[in-house]
């Protein structure tokens, strides 16, 4: 051991392989452990039931009329003999567009929609989307909030 | 050693006791020589974070107006009451609701410690922002207080953080649609993805969103995530760094003065002992730590003790913020409306009001008012001491060329500006109403925020180049931004009704 | 230094002073602290130390109640003097529900966990469960109460009349009036109260039952006072000359009336009204009704806040129960003038009726309690699928079909709609068979404003729509239809010259492709199915007395006759469309 002042710097050497190295294993396995943990809040399965569900159109809904079952933020139209669904939540930041005689209206950002989804007015960067809706006789309707169409896709009564 | 000595010894050690243990707590005996104080503090654990001696400048009123101080008071408010309601508050949809109405009516002083929880972190929310401007304006960002500036633009977000969340607490239709929308505000960098067709491979928006709801609408998994970021991961962080923070205020050398604070402050005649730049004499340990350093020299004395001075400053800053608190929470109670209802959104769907703001440049375009440019703000604003490397005017309140002239000219600018640009799209709308096809990436990159911003950054630019100096120009960009801040949080707060329509006043709103 | 330690002084003693005055506030400011002072005030002495000025609550689990209204509502908390007449601090009425079991919120609304009367009672902006108004007291059954087998309007009133003129009130008490009659003159009610007769059950054999024994006519009201039944014989003469034979029919109808007193005075009449006047052609309670105005299964618990009140005219409060009854009335008045754009027309109410209707939508709540704590007639209706009101012809034609046909199947028209078709008329019960009426009901008129109402759309059952049908035949006089001894397609006429027939003489009125206009839609799936070549060639023939519809095979000035092989030629035309289809 060399004799060194006190007051002398400690000399580093540049290239401290062992420390480096040490210290490097050291910040992997922290980043390694935080990434692990941040595995935690990301659900690997969504508790949102089930966005799939069973609807009854009313016999009478006239052409073009909205119907929108209760509770559901979805609304189906008939036009002719084909029947179409659509979202009404807002494309813009989720709020629930209302039904009106010339097509939808939100009430958070004054977004507007024309009949068919297409955004009007406002904010909103997208039409609302067209949902997918399976007939299963009687006008009685599957339709899946999760599964979107293309807009103008319909399906027979 | 007779058994009878033993006894009395025993005896006069059971009187001491108070004594020795006051002695022993404190340490040094009564603070009431200036070498007493200063062992005082230093001797104490939450008061060794001051100095020994402040500067009179510091002590000022017109120098801080002990806003930092009123911040962390009102946040020391909030800790307690919080606290406090943490013992009725269930963190579960419905039961959330009936807890708070609970506390409200029946809980002895419920009411009252929750309108004070509201009213202070509304406080601190303010105190909070008066506090940037004031250590802007002052220019007190500059070398070698430029991290801490940093440290305080995180501080400034945290408590907007910590405000946010505590607004879904209460589970009603205000707290439900208000979260709903900053959710999907999270999302929204999907507006870009979207329009570059890239959502599928790369989604931050909704990786966003879903960790902070846990679900894909707002229910018990987001209220249990808020409620976990508000009363622990947060507070945790703020603490943290609220520690940061005055740790550099002492090792930055206490608050920004200007160079001839000494003349200005009137110092007594005659030469004292002080503490100097240039060290006459140094000690042995500072030669070991390098860098500035602590030595004892003589000069003209500006300075008085921290004890007893500096320590009636901050108790007065304090006592006003909580005699603030307590007559608000007296006169105004925190507001509580009805149980969320996710099929039914509030018309008009409002956050607090010190989001209104950026809620106006939302209704422009999601990501760009919500995350673009407040990020971009951001940013710039923790640029800001890297870029203005000059020292002319430090201390000093609009310090810099141009001074107190230039920023009231750049705040009519900013004003003007902002009120020209909500006026064009309030009253001719924007791109989607004349051209119905224009794609979304137009509107996301050109809107009424975008365009206010880039006005505003080509002001500052053109005040560079004016006054050939950087200052200038963050003078004039950060007023801008404070007068748009503040006039789009008025028309946010006050002249935004249902359907986010434009309404002179209450009044005219339609009835449903 | 010295300014410093001034503000630091000043604000301190400011605090002390604020936290001083919210420490008074709360131990001796509270509204309800000062409700029981003046309440310990009126206690007699003896009483006096013992009551504690504290919050007082009635906690059902079951109901996921806290009710602590009876922290100023003294005299109905349990273990408290009930101070009597006072408005406040007065007892409980006397119902069959102990407050002390169920709560108050479960019948009164309101918010039961708050303890400032605004704030509990609801009279305040976003609280979305205001107290029904007292005047609407009753209202609050409907939360549990379902099935109420109401009769329309008509038979009740009856029932309310007969048992009126035929003296019943003179022994028997209802809903506190009469009972203060005895033979012989003197006082006190000598009948059973018959308030709840229709809720807790009577003998419906005891009046044919005392007139052929008049002697056991004192005890056979069932309670037997034996003190009474040793009274002499004169006493059972008087008796027996106080009882006339009641006219044929005339028993039955007070039965009708004494099933419908289930002790809510009002709310029955109330419900009676709603379902004589058609009100569920539109709209659904519970599933069960039209669909072209808003589901009222919930419409007594409206949130007052999101009504929109700037229309409502009728000076309404602003917040609470009393804003929703108010706007309610009002919207009853003129519905277009509340809610803009309504549909629903001015129907004319007079203001009693109003206030009936008001009521019933008060009474229209759904609560989420558990099944086990349901009434049995609301598992009736919930679980059985019975109906909450009585299924006869008339109750069902008067819930489903009044509005529109009109309460005597006149037919109506509404500013602003086109007419509602004559049903009773009796040119068209000749033709239309019962066959053709069922389908009509089960299929109704798509795309028009007739709703299908089997049962899978709107909710009525092949007996009922039968029941239905049979009304309609009786109201319209009885008509029967004529058998159709021909096949349903038997019109072969030439379908061009009915178009040019049609496009002449129908098109006016049915509009040039049937799609309707002052008439009806020709142009419509069910009805091109349900009815025969013979319907529509005797409707075109014959035309519809009383109506717009002509007799188009009688001479006219104004109009062309049409010979029989002409209507056969417009109605193959108006075949085509169905084969189009």
């Amino acid at each position: 051991m060399n004799e060194r002042s006190r007051l002398a710097p400690e000399p580093m050497p540049r290239r401290d392989f062992l420390g480096l190295s040490a210290m490097t294993s050291a910040l992997v396995a922290l980043l390694f452990a935080g990434i692990g943990m941040m595995r935690l809040p990301k659900a690997a399965v969504l508790p949102s039931p089930s966005r799939r569900f069973r609807v009854q159109l009313p016999e009478s809904l006239a052409d073009g009329e909205a119907y929108v079952p209760p509770g559901r933020a979805v609304a189906f139209y008939r036009r002719g003999d084909t029947v179409y669904a659509m979202s009404t939540i807002c494309t813009h930041l989720g709020c629930v567009v209302r039904p009106t005689a010339s097509g939808f209206d939100c009430p958070c950002h004054g977004s507007r929609f024309g009949p068919d989804g297409a955004v009007l007015k406002g904010p909103a960067p997208k039409a609302l989307p067209w949902l997918q809706v399976r007939a299963i006789g009687r006008n009685a309707y599957v339709v899946d909030e999760g599964r979107t169409v293309p807009s103008g896709t319909v399906v027979q009564a | 050693m007779s058994r009878g000595q033993g006894m009395a010894q025993f005896l006069d050690n059971l009187k001491a006791a108070p004594r020795r243990f006051a002695e022993s707590a404190w340490r040094s005996g009564t603070p009431n020589t200036d070498r007493s104080r200063s062992s005082f503090v230093f001797g104490n654990v939450f008061l060794h974070l001051h100095p020994v001696r402040t500067h009179r400048w510091s002590l000022r009123w017109s120098t801080t107006w002990g806003l930092g101080i009123a911040s962390v008071s009102a946040f020391l408010i909030t800790l307690v009451t919080g606290v406090l309601l943490m013992f009725y508050y269930k963190p579960y949809p419905d039961v959330a609701y009936d807890a708070i109405k609970d506390i409200h009516f029946v809980v002895p002083t419920g009411r009252f410690i929750r309108n004070l929880h509201r009213w202070a972190g509304n406080i601190m929310a303010v105190s909070v922002l008066l506090h940037m401007a004031r250590t802007f304006y002052t220019a007190a960002y500059r070398k070698p207080r430029e991290f801490n500036w940093v440290v305080g633009m995180v501080l400034l977000v945290v408590t907007l953080g910590l405000a946010f969340t505590g607004y879904l607490l209460p589970w009603d239709q205000l707290a439900y649609w208000a979260i709903t929308i900053g959710a999907n505000i999270a999302q929204s960098p999907r507006e870009v993805t979207d329009a570059l067709g890239m959502t599928a491979v790369f989604d931050p928006g909704g990786l966003q969103k879903l960790l902070l709801l846990g679900s894909e609408d707002v229910g018990a998994e987001a209220l249990i995530r808020f409620y976990l970021l508000h009363v622990m991961i947060l507070p945790l962080v703020l603490v943290l760094l609220i520690a940061v923070h005055f740790w550099r205020i002492r090792k930055d050398g206490g608050l920004t003065r200007p160079e001839d604070a000494d003349r200005r402050v009137g110092g007594p005649a005659g030469i004292h002992p002080s503490f100097t730049e240039a060290p006459q004499k140094t000690y042995h340990l500072a030669a070991v730590v390098r860098g500035r350093t602590a030595a004892v020299g003589r000069g003209p004395e500006g300075t008085v003790p921290a004890m007893p001075h500096l320590f009636y400053a901050e108790m007065a800053a304090l006592m006003l913020t909580v005699f603030v608190c307590l007559l608000l929470s007296l006169l105004i109670d925190a507001p509580l409306k009805e149980l969320a209802n996710p099929s039914v959104p509030e018309n008009p769907a409002k956050a607090p009001w010190y989001f209104l703001g950026l809620q106006e440049l939302v209704s422009f375009s999601a990501f760009m008012g919500g995350i673009g440019i407040p990020a971009i703000v951001i940013l710039g604003l923790a640029l800001i001491p890297y870029l203005d490397r000059e020292t002319t005017g430090t201390g000093e309140w609009f310090g810099g060329p141009g001074g107190g002239r230039l920023v009231a000219g750049s705040a009519v600018f900013g004003l003007a500006a902002v009120l020209l640009v909500e006026t064009f799209a309030i009253r001719l709308g924007w791109i989607r109403e004349w051209w119905l096809a224009a794609p979304q990436i137009l509107i996301t990159l050109v809107n009424p925020g975008t365009v206010l911003t880039l006005i505003y950054a080509l002001y500052s630019i053109w005040l560079v180049r004016r006054h050939q100096s950087g200052r200038a120009g963050a003078l004039g960009l950060f007023t801008c931004f404070l007068c748009g801040f503040v006039v789009l949080t008025i028309i946010g707060t006050w002249f935004r009704g249902p359907n986010w329509g434009f309404y002179w006043s209450r009044a005219h709103w339609p009835g449903h | 230094m010295r300014g410093t330690k001034h503000l630091l002084l000043w604000t301190s003693l400011g605090a002390l002073l604020l936290l001083g005055w919210a420490a008074y506030a709360e131990n001796f400011r509270q509204e309800w602290r000062l409700l029981q002072a003046a309440y310990r005030d009126r206690l007699p002495a003896d009483r006096r130390a013992e009551f504690q000025a504290q919050l007082r609550q009635i906690v059902v689990p079951a109901l996921n109640s806290v009710d602590r209204c009876v922290t100023c509502h003294l005299g109905m908390s349990p273990g408290d003097t009930a101070l009597p007449g006072d408005r406040v601090f007065g007892p409980h009425p006397d119902v069959s529900h102990d407050p002390a079991q169920f709560g108050c919120t479960v019948c009164h609304g309101g918010q039961g966990r708050a303890t400032v009367k605004a704030d509990a009672h609801g009279d305040v902006r976003h609280w979305p469960e205001p107290m029904i108004p007292r005047r609407h007291a009753y209202a609050g059954c409907g939360a549990c109460h379902t099935h109420l087998a109401i009769p329309e309007t008509a038979s009740l009133d009856r029932g309310r009349a007969l048992f009126e003129r035929h003296d019943c009130l003179a022994c028997h008490r209802m809903e506190g009036r009469g009972g203060t009659l005895r033979p012989g003159g003197a006082g006190g009610m000598e009948g059973p109260d018959l308030t709840a007769a229709g809720a807790r059950g009577y003998d419906r054999g005891w009046y044919p039952g005392h007139l052929a024994h008049p002697e056991e006519g004192r005890t056979g009201a069932g309670d037997g006072r034996a003190e009474a039944a040793g009274a002499a014989g004169s006493g059972a003469r008087r008796w027996q000359a106080s009882f006339a034979p009641l006219p044929a029919g005339d028993p039955q109808a007070i039965d009708i009336y004494l099933g419908s007193r289930v002790g809510a005075p009002g709310l029955v009449e109330a419900k009676a009204l709603f379902h004589s006047i058609g009100c569920r052609g539109c709209h659904s309670i519970a599933g069960v009704g039209g669909d072209d105005g808003p589901d009222l299964t919930r419409e007594g618990q409206r949130d007052p806040g999101q009504l929109g009140l700037t229309h409502a005219t009728g000076g309404a409060s602003p917040t609470g129960g009393a804003a929703l009854t108010g706007w309610l009335a009002d919207h009853f008045r003129a519905p277009a003038r509340v809610v803009a754009g309504s549909a629903m027309p001015e129907i004319g109410l007079t203001d009693e009726q109003i206030d009936r209707l008001t009521f019933y939508m008060m009474s229209l709540r759904r609560s989420d309690y558990p099944e086990a704590l349901w009434p049995k007639d609301r598992i009736r209706a919930e679980r059985f699928g019975e109906r909450e009101f009585a299924t006869d012809g008339p109750t069902l034609y008067g819930t489903y079909c009044a509005a529109c046909h009109g309460r005597q199947g006149e037919g109506m028209r509404f500013p602003g709609t086109t007419a509602f078709p004559a049903i009773s008329n009796s040119d068209f019960l000749a033709i239309a068979s019962d066959d053709f009426l069922r389908q009509t009901i089960r299929r109704g008129r798509p795309g028009r404003r007739m709703p299908a109402w089997g049962e899978k759309e709107g909710g009525l059952r092949p007996d009922e729509i039968d029941a239905v049908i049979a009304q309609v035949r009786r109201i319209g006089g009885g008509v029967v239809a004529r058998p159709d001894p021909r096949p349903a397609r038997w019109a072969r006429g030439d379908s061009a010259a009915g178009a040019r027939l049609y496009a002449d003489a129908c098109a006016s009125c049915h509009g040039a492709t049937g799609e309707g206009g002052e008439g009806p839609a020709l142009h419509n799936r069910v009805l091109l199915e349900a009815a025969g070549d013979t319907y529509l060639f005797e409707t075109i023939r014959r035309g519809r007395r009383g109506t717009s519809m002509a007799a188009f095979s009688d001479a006219s000035p104004v109009r062309r006759t049409l010979e029989d092989e002409e209507i056969e030629a417009i109605v193959t035309h108006i075949r085509t469309w169905e084969v189009k289809r």
